[in-house]
Formats: structure tokens, sequence, C-alpha cells
């Protein structure tokens, strides 16, 4: 009949009670131990045979007892602030879906624990799969989770695993292990010292000493064994607010088959995360041995338990994750992937179109290979890929014209520029204005002409008259060379400067009367004619 | 004889003040208790309070796009009225089952339109809605287990004289109606109590 977690609570609630009352009195054995290994080196070696002395032993133990709560103090004040800043843990952004929904989770669990204690939630930028709880005597506290663990994880899952972390805080386990980190990892120290010293003095280690280092080696496997506790309680706690076992069963497994963040999340921190970063082979191991030296109970046992609750068991939970997992590969095997050239010229991918539509930079331009083919072409060429952009203005509040950009092939959608309607392109940001609409958009000055605007402008100019240097004494005329479709008869348009004193390509349609502008050469050329800048310098066009 | 006197005294007086200060220990959890309990009611009331907010801005965004569906905005529409507007506990309950199962099928529909599922504001608001459902769950839960742990320090000896002394009333447990207690046909990811 397996235990309920109702059942595991109350059993672990004792056990590390209990355990901690005799942690504490090793606390005192340890310490009576190195003191004595003291005075057997370098006072009284007969110390022992003329029995105790309770008054003597009361100051130790007060004055033992006095650092170790100074210690604890100082590692206890502030713990939540130098753990974000060590981890580089920063607060969810409300804006991103995926930690907003981190945020409600947080939110749901105050609601399910009856908002006893106000708990943050913080992101930790690493793809490993990890969470950890943390808190001070500040009144802080905080449950930090990897992104790896935040974007692989379903809701259920997360929920499951900030319930697990949030009890650590609730229960006090996180205080606890500072207390005892406090306690013993002076000692431990110490004990370091003490055995570099003798074999500096090339006298090995002091048999005087060898007491305190067996107390102190079996304190440290207490503290571990009633960590361990600590997760079975904390797993347990966990389903009694969630009332979910198989979630925290699955997002367990989940996190076993990944990377948990060795060499990210440093000692010390092991005993505060879901499972033990430093992926032992003992930790996974069963046995007594097993159970004495690792930080965290194995995962298939407390996945054993979770399950068992669930009515189910682990072949059946593997069965179900391996056909999931087999479903989503060969449905992302049936998919046809793509690779993009970014902005700086790098092909990126493979991606599948859901992918594409997320890249904040794919635009009708961008040229794409499709996996299997090593052809390019533009994106809006590809029937599958430019639904894409179609989607992506139909979900924008913009009104949608019938022209089309003739160089993306995508819908305009109507604007006011200078107060005058335009058509832009969404992607290119090239503008559309009937050509007896130019004379009032240059009259007017709303749109500022900056810094970059003046810079691109005088580039511009030079570059274009050099052009036209080149093309008078070549005899070439500019004007009849066709380019562009119109974007709305879809005859070719024929590129001409706006004027010989202003030196800017437009292309315009003899049919529709229509100018169109690429990027900026509207702004260009309201620019050059509101600053006068013209050139002085080269062979005059006449 | 005296001193036999003065000692059945003293240990009669320390009795009595052993069982006064019990008494009052007891009086006071049992009140702390019961506040715990009427906290967690209320917390209920706060997250349907939540969820009936949302639900104006849930219906004007799917409405231009579930033209067929009109029906099913309508039950959704007056089953949040008829919530708002409930004052009697029962009457309430009914009303808040109603409008989780409105709710329930209007986001089985959604799942059924490819431009409501993709939209970046439908999505953001089934969150929410995701979430203040949880919320809800996790109040009664919360409040059916304070409720389990009222009811057992009160009937337990020698808890109970206290309680009938003071007149202590047994708190009644939240429980789901029977619809909800059937297993939801669309996954729609809102949880059921």
């Amino acid at each position: 009949m397996p235990l309920t977690f109702i059942e595991i609570e109350k059993q672990k609630n004792w056990r590390i009670g209990l355990l901690f009352i005799v942690l504490l009195f090793l606390y005192f054995c340890v310490t009576l131990a190195l003191i004595q290994g003291f005075y057997f080196v370098f006072l009284n070696p007969v110390f022992l045979l003329r029995g105790i002395n309770w008054a003597y032993l009361l100051i130790i133990m007060a004055f033992s007892f006095m650092f170790a709560t100074i210690h604890f103090l100082f590692s206890a004040v502030g713990a939540v602030g130098s753990v974000m800043r060590h981890l580089g843990a920063t607060l969810p952004d409300p804006e991103d879906g995926i930690h907003k929904r981190l945020m409600n989770i947080m939110d749901e669990i105050h609601v399910v624990t009856g908002n006893k204690r106000n708990i943050k939630c913080m992101v930790i930028p690493s793809l490993s799969m990890n969470a950890l709880a943390v808190a001070d005597l500040n009144g802080e506290a905080a449950v930090m989770i990897t992104e790896g663990l935040l974007s692989r994880l379903t809701r259920d899952q997360l929920e499951a695993v900030m319930a697990h972390e949030a009890y650590h805080i609730l229960s006090g386990d996180c205080l606890e292990t500072t207390v005892a980190a406090s306690f013993f990892g002076m000692y431990a120290s110490m004990l370091e010292k003490i055995k570099d010293l003798g074999e500096e003095n090339g006298r090995g280690f002091h048999p005087a000493f060898l007491f305190f280092r067996i107390l102190l080696k079996l304190s440290q496997i207490l503290n571990m064994f009633i960590s361990r506790e600590r997760e079975y309680r904390a797993d347990a706690a966990s389903v009694r607010m969630t009332r979910n076992p198989l979630s925290m069963a699955e997002a367990l497994h989940l996190i076993s088959r990944n990377w948990t963040g060795v060499g990210f999340i440093g000692n010390g921190l092991e005993m505060l995360c879901i499972v033990s970063p430093q992926a032992a082979a003992l930790d996974e191991s069963e046995g007594w041995w097993a159970d004495l030296m690792s930080t965290h109970p194995p995962i298939r046992k407390r996945m054993g338990i979770l399950l068992n609750m669930a009515s189910t068991n682990i072949a059946e939970l593997d069965a179900k994750l391996n056909q999931k997992t087999e479903t989503t590969n060969m449905q992302r095997s049936a998919e046809p992937v793509y690779y993009a050239l970014d902005p700086k010229q790098q092909w990126q991918g493979p991606f599948s179109i859901a992918d594409l539509s997320s890249l904040p930079w794919l635009s009708p331009l961008t040229w794409i290979k499709s996996g299997s083919e090593q052809a390019i072409e533009r994106a809006w060429r590809n029937p599958l890929i430019d639904p894409i952009f179609i989607a992506s203005l139909s979900r924008q509040e913009s009104e949608i014209s019938d022209f089309v950009c003739p160089h993306c092939n995508q819908p305009l959608i109507k604007i006011s520029y200078e107060k005058t309607r335009a058509y832009q392109c969404r992607f290119c940001s090239g503008i559309l204005v009937g050509t007896d609409k130019i004379p009032r958009i240059i009259a007017r000055r709303e749109v500022p002409c900056t810094d970059r605007l003046k810079s691109l402008a005088k580039a511009v100019l030079s570059d274009n008259q050099r052009k036209t240097t080149i093309n008078k004494l070549r005899g070439i005329d500019a004007k009849t060379k066709s380019f562009l479709p119109c974007p709305k008869c879809k005859h070719a348009m024929f590129r001409t400067f706006y004027s010989s004193a202003y030196l800017v390509e437009i292309d315009r349609c003899g049919i529709c009367g229509l100018a169109w502008f690429d990027a900026d050469e509207l702004e260009i050329l309201q620019c050059l004619i509101e600053n006068k800048i013209t050139l002085r310098v080269g062979i005059s066009p006449a | 004889m005296a001193i036999l006197l003065l000692i059945l005294i003293s240990v009669l007086i320390a009795g009595l003040a052993v069982f006064i200060l019990w008494t009052i220990f007891i009086y006071n959890q049992l009140v702390s208790l019961r506040n715990e309990v009427q906290n967690a009611w209320k917390q209920i009331d706060v997250q349907l309070k939540r969820r009936h907010d949302l639900i104006p801005n849930l219906v004007s965004i799917v409405k231009g796009a579930m033209e067929f569906e009109q029906d099913t905005l309508e039950k959704v529409v007056s089953a949040r009225t008829r919530a708002v507007a409930a004052t009697k506990p029962q009457e309430k309950a009914a009303a808040e089952n109603m409008l989780t199962q409105a709710l329930g099928k209007l986001f089985a529909v959604v799942e059924s339109y490819p431009q409501l599922k993709s939209n970046e504001n439908i999505m953001q608001l089934q969150e929410e809605l995701t979430t203040t459902e949880n919320r809800i769950g996790f109040a009664r839960q919360l409040y059916n287990d304070l409720v389990a742990n009222f009811r057992t320090k009160l009937e337990i000896f020698p808890n109970n004289i206290i309680a009938s002394l003071f007149s202590f009333q047994r708190e009644e447990y939240y429980s789901a109606a029977e619809a909800d207690k059937a297993v939801p046909a669309a996954d729609i990811s809102i949880r059921k109590t």
C-alpha cells in the first residue's frame, strides 16, 4: 500500500525534526572533540583522565555556539541577494509570455499556501535544467529557476516544481541548510588546515584530532541524510498543493535527462536545488552507501513514490514520454526545414515554418534556402513562407490597401505622411505617393531631418553626382532604364532623378501617376531641399 | 494536617491555573483557526471577482471573429451577469458553476478558430483566465483544507468541551457541483474543482 502525501509529510516532519536535534548535539560533540584535540597536543595530555569538568564544558559550548551564531547571522543576512548576484538571476520580464506564466504560477502558489510568505520568483540565464530556493534573515525569499527549465516544462510541471521549491522556503528548510552550513562549514575548513599543517611538517595527520575528524564526517553524513529527507517531504508537499503527482514525476524525469547545471551552480548551493547539479554517478545509485553520501535521493526513487500516488509506474511513464517524443520527432521530420540569411549575412537554421514566423528579422526580402534543395530565393517567393507576412500584417491594426510593394510583393498599408495620404510597406519601409502630392510633402516640415538623414543625403548626392557624370560622359540616359513594377498597374516604372538639382532617384509610373520611394529616399529628398544641400564640386551636368 | 490542607489547596490552585491556561490556549487556537477559515472563504470571492472582470475583455476580443457562435458568447455573458448579481451562497455557487461551464465551452470553440488561437491578445487572455481558474481552484482547496483542520480541532477530545462551551460551530466544506465532477470534453487548460 503506497503512502499518501499526507503520511509522507508527517513521517518526514518528525524524522527531520529529530535528526536536526541530533545534528545540533553532534555540533557540540565536534566542538568538544576539537578542543580536546588542541588540549592534547599543546597543553595537558592527561586532561581526559581527570574526569569531566562541567563548568569548563559549558563555557566551551557557549563560546562555540556564539561563534556559530555570528557566522550564521553573517551568512544568512542578505543570502538572497548574494545568490542572485552569483547566478546572475533577474526578476521575470512581464512582457515575455513564458516569464508572465511563471509570475502567474507564483501567484497561484501564494494563493494555495494562504499567502503565508511573500516569495519572489527569479530567472537564471542558463540553459541548464534546475531550480533552487533561497531565504534569508532580511525576510527575503526567492525561488530561482533556469531559463532552460522554464522553457521546457509544461504549465502543470512548472507549477509542481515551483510548489516544491516554495515549500522549502515555507518549511524553513532554506534557513536550516544555512544553519548547518554555518555550524559545520567552519570546522570543515579548520580540519583542512590541520591536515595541511600536518603534511607541511611531514608528520601527517595528528591522531589527537582523529575523534574530531570522525565526528565531523558523521555530522556531514547526517546533514546529507536530512537533505534527502527534505527532498522527499518537499515532493509530498508539492503534491499536497497541486494535487498533481504525475506532473511532478514528469518534471523530475525531464530534468534527469538533461544538463542540471554542473559548473554553473556551484558547491554549497546544491542542497538548495531540486536535483543535485553535481551529476555524480552516486546520486542515481541506490543502496546504503549512496544513501549516505549524496545530498539528493535518486530521482527514480522519488519518481517511484510520486507515480505510486498517481497509480502508475515508471515503465508506463517512460513509454508515454517516449511515445510523445516520437510523435513530436515524426511531426518535425515531416515538416520542411529552411535556412535563412540573417542581417549579418550568416546562414541560420534549420527552421520550421513556425520557427521562421517567430524570427524578428525575417522579411519578404530575406534569402531562404530549403533544407532539401540548394536553390536560394527571396522569402516572399516561397508559397509556404509568404503567408507568414500576410498573417503578420493582418495582426496589425493598420488599414491594408490594394497596392503591392514592388520589392516585397506584400500589400501596402495606408499611412498619413506629412498629413497626406501615402502607402507604406511594413517590411522594407518604402513609400508610395501620388506624383502630384510630392511638392506639398516637400513643403511641409513635420518629419525631422536628423543628423543621420543629413549625412545620408550628402552621401547619396555625392554618389549620384558621380554616376551622372560618368553616364553623361558615356552618353547613357538612365531615364529609360526599366526597374520595378508599378504597385498599382504592374507595368515597369522608370527610375529617374527627382530633379537635376536634387539628385535623388525615384521610381515613377507614367500611367498611374504614382511615385515609389525606397526606404529613406523621401526623407532624404525633404532633407536636401529643406537644408539646401547641393554639391559644389564636380563636373556640371550641362 | 494544616500542611496537608495547604498542599491540597496549592495543588488545586495549580490545577485550576493549568486548566484556565489550557482553556485560553485552546480557545485562542480555535478562534485563530476560525478566522483563517473565514479569510480563506473571502479569498475565493477575490478570485471570483478577478474572473468576472476578465470576461468583458474576452468577449470583446472574440466576438468579431466568432460570428457564428453568438449563442456561446451570450451564454458566457449571461452567466457572468448572474454570477455578479447572485447574493446567497447557494445561488452564487450555482451561477459560478454555470460560468465555469460556459467558459469551458467558449474555449473549446476558440480552439476551432485558427485566427483566434494564434491571436496574441487571446493567448494572453487565455493565460490570464487559466491562472484565474487555477487560483479559484487553489483558494477553494485551501478553504477545504482549513475547514478539515478546524473540524478536527473542534471535534477531538477535550477540545470539543471548550468548543461547546463557547458555541463554536462547524464550518461547511465547499463541494463541487455534480457537473464539475465530469471529465471535461476538451483540454482547455483550465483547472476544475
